[in-house]
């Protein structure tokens, strides 16, 4: 009867130790682990830049970006039980901006990618363009150059030697 | 002809020229230069001296990177990284630096430290504290013999997309390279 009763004790402690190990396991979170948000916003960036977004423009988004990681860091500081509101706050606003960035990053990917393709086309349309106008430019100057040297055939004079 | 010849131009003229992708790490002294990294030229630091250095990192990926710079604590006995299998350093972690930085940039910001805890017993001296940027930071145990040689190594990691943690080093076409570096310095008694 004392050892069940004893064993009863010492699995109760060893379950309580295994949850307070648990819950101090979950409240070390590090910066990679807690915000998937990031992954999704640089991934999403990528695509801007990959589309052909300029530097400026990925500038406004990578102020955002290090200000959330700031606001993470943050939140990541803040161990203590009585700081969970605190450090829940810091994260919700953190994922704020991410979504901001996410969201931002595919508008620009849209514009960049038709501002890409567009501008991919003209320059080949100018190609074109260029080509025509170095055709007839050629043209017209042989023209101009036979009929110059036919001008000068005739005005050639003969004289006996 | 001339047709082909100007779609040539116009290929080249939109088409990205392919560019070496890589990341540069770097510590300067306390006047911004490649020098002066120790108080008075004096490689024996006491103990609530304070030491200025500037990290830097620079981006050369093409794109917008996530870095992360960690500080590890180390004496001459443990292992530093490993360039050839792309392993970090073993020694204690003391704290880490992360931020975005677009391509081209260069990241560069003070790193003003000193040791503030430290103990010295039986002919070995351990760092348990040091300030680091106005910061306190416990040190996992670390000791040397009368104090020479510890060093603090610095290590360069990014972020991997595919997937989603931290890397040290950066991958590129397959290869792993990696980016550390390391400044001895002994912890003496007060002078």
């Amino acid at each position: 009867m004392r050892s069940s009763r004893r064993i009863l004790i010492f699995t109760i402690a060893l379950l309580l130790i295994l949850v307070a190990v648990h819950s101090n396991t979950s409240t070390y979170l590090r910066a990679d682990e807690i915000q998937p948000g990031f992954n999704q916003a640089i991934t999403q960036v990528h695509l801007a830049e990959s589309a052909g977004a300029t530097q400026s423009e990925i500038n406004e988004l990578l102020k955002t970006l290090n200000k959330a990681l700031e606001l993470n860091e943050q939140a990541l500081k803040l161990t203590s039980p009585n700081d969970a509101q605190r450090r829940a706050e810091l994260l919700n606003q953190a994922n704020v901006l991410l979504n901001d960035v996410q969201t931002k990053a595919g508008a620009l990917e849209t514009v960049a990618s038709q501002r890409t393709r567009t501008s991919t086309v003209l320059a080949y349309v100018y190609g074109g363009i260029a080509a025509a106008v170095g055709t007839f430019a050629y043209a017209f100057l042989l023209a101009f150059y036979r009929r110059y040297r036919i001008k000068r055939t005739f005005q050639m004079k003969v004289t006996a030697k | 002809m001339l047709l082909v010849v100007f779609e040539m131009i116009a290929y080249v003229a939109t088409t990205p020229r392919p560019r070496e992708q890589f990341f540069q790490l770097y510590v300067l002294g306390s006047k911004r230069m490649a020098a002066d990294y120790y108080p008075n030229n004096n490689t024996d630091i006491s103990p609530s001296e304070t030491v200025t250095w500037y990290l830097g990192a620079t981006n050369s990926m093409g794109n917008v990177q996530l870095v992360e710079l960690r500080l590890k604590l180390g004496n001459q006995t443990i292992n530093p990284p490993n360039d050839q299998q792309a392993l970090p350093s073993p020694a204690p972690l003391v704290t880490e630096f992360k931020r975005f930085i677009q391509d081209n940039e260069t990241w560069e910001f003070p790193f003003v430290w000193r040791v503030t805890n430290v103990r010295f017993a039986n002919n070995s001296t351990h760092i348990l504290e040091l300030e680091i940027n106005g910061e306190t930071f416990q040190v996992v145990d670390c000791s040397a013999r009368s104090g020479y040689n510890f060093r603090l190594i610095f290590e360069l990691w990014t972020w991997n997309t595919d997937t989603g943690a931290f890397q040290f080093g950066w991958v590129i076409g397959g290869e792993h390279r990696v980016a550390w570096l390391q400044i001895w310095f002994n912890a003496t008694q007060a002078r």
